[in-house]
């Protein structure tokens, strides 16, 4: 084989291999603030957590309508994550303040 | 009867009077009065007849009317809450106590409509508990609001404060003639919706009002709005309407709600519809602000914008008097 194509091969393999990683490691940031998810509506790759994190001064929560999910109180400054396995398309809302809506839509 | 033209609404803004009675019968009124009685600018409203009269509270020259019962609303309580816009929501809740306690006439008993803990805590709950053990009045009723049922679709809260109670805390009582109805509509919450009452408590309601005289003085409690305030924000309960639908029998309906942190009041035929200020921190006013969170005020302020409700109720002239005190002063 060529030197250089193996090398070539070398540092693809990584890069894929890194890629990957980064597709399942990544955490995307949903922010609770004023009663409002935001941002209301994601995009996201499966393998990728979504960390929600409560800035309101008033308890709120992050619960699937088909109850895949769904986390407890959080207080203020509380996190809850869920990692997206599955494409498809989630929605979901505060179970204390079901005005509050949101979506995440996995690719 | 017809309604063909639209409901009169007389606001004296410079007089302590409001009256409406746009179709001359003094009985079935239908119209529309909204007054906001904000900071320390206490309302005191009597329904008689067709005619509603309200007065500020420092117009009333020590005239408190008698009755055959009088009773007490507090509400949204929130123990536990620690935000800058109270920062002791225990000294609150006792400095209403307080006010309870100084009534002229002792109230027969206590309503808490909701939010008595922020987050359901065991701690919270006993707090609240010890402390109205020093309250002058006689029975305790409770509804729940959202922050009580959060981890155990209420069954903490139930075994405190609603023992014996129906479906998910509701109930009914008589006192002094006239029949109390506690609604539990903050259970099930549904995405994108508001308050809810549910089939299973509706069927109850029809139920347990079938049999009484439409001459029966009712009065209605529940955390969250029976009337829609601000839907924008969840001020309202998506089946209200099903349940005052029961009870346009009756000649006087009072509905006493808290959950927004602010009075309102408003007559729309037989019902009178009333909320509560909260003991522990004010709420804006609907659209005033981005969001309905707790309102952070200067300090000197704050407890002009907390109170406690007292009705009276006098028999014979159907006659109810709402008065909301706040703390301050």
């Amino acid at each position: 084989m060529n030197r250089n194509v193996f090398i070539g091969a070398v540092v693809l393999a990584l890069a894929l291999q890194v890629a990957g990683q980064d597709a399942k490691g990544t955490t995307v940031e949903v922010k609770i603030d004023n009663f409002s998810f935001s941002p209301a509506t994601i995009t996201i790759p499966a393998g990728t957590t979504v960390r929600w994190t409560n800035r309101d001064d008033i308890p709120h929560t992050v619960v699937s309508d088909k109850e895949i999910f769904k986390s407890k109180p959080l207080d203020t400054d509380d996190q809850f994550s869920y990692t997206f396995t599955k494409p498809g398309t989630y929605d979901y809302f505060c179970s204390i303040h079901p005005k509050m809506t949101g979506k995440v839509v996995v690719q | 009867m017809s309604r063909k033209n639209e409901p009169t609404l007389l606001l004296a803004g410079a007089k302590d009077e409001i009256q409406f009675d746009h179709n001359h019968d003094g009985i079935d009124r239908r119209g529309f009065l909204k007054c906001m009685a904000w900071a320390g600018a206490g309302a005191y409203c009597v329904l008689q007849g067709g005619v509603l009269h309200s007065y500020a509270l420092g117009g009333l020259g020590g005239h408190k009317p008698a009755g055959e019962l009088s009773f007490v609303q507090i509400s949204d309580s929130h123990m536990g809450f620690n935000k800058p816009a109270n920062p002791d929501v225990t000294a609150t809740l006792q400095a209403a106590i307080d006010k309870i306690n100084a009534l002229p006439q002792p109230p027969e008993f206590l309503l808490h409509t909701g939010d008595i803990s922020h987050l359901s805590k065991p701690g919270e709950f006993d707090t609240v508990e010890q402390m109205l053990k020093g309250l002058k009045a006689g029975d305790h009723f409770f509804v729940p609001g959202e922050h009580d049922v959060l981890n155990d679709d209420g069954q903490s809260f139930r075994e405190r404060f609603a023992k014996g109670t129906q479906g998910s805390g509701w109930y009914s009582f008589d006192k002094g003639g006239a029949h109390f109805i506690g609604l539990v509509n903050v259970m099930n919450l549904k995405a994108g919706g508001l308050g809810s009452l549910g089939a299973e408590q509706l069927e109850w309601l029809e139920n347990d009002v079938k049999h009484l005289s439409k001459s029966t003085p009712i009065v209605v409690f529940a955390h969250i709005p029976l009337w829609s305030v601000y839907p924008e924000w969840g001020w309202g309960t998506d089946d209200s309407a099903q349940a005052l639908g029961y009870l346009k029998k009756f000649g006087a309906v009072t509905v006493l709600n808290g959950h927004i942190h602010q009075t309102m009041q408003k007559v729309e035929g037989n019902v009178m519809f009333h909320t509560a200020m909260s003991t522990a921190f004010p709420q804006p006013k609907p659209g005033s602000a981005p969001s309905p969170g707790p309102m952070k005020v200067a300090d000197d302020q704050l407890r002009s914008l907390l109170g406690i409700t007292d009705v009276n109720f006098v028999q014979g002239n159907h006659a109810l008097a709402v008065t909301d005190q706040t703390l301050s002063g």
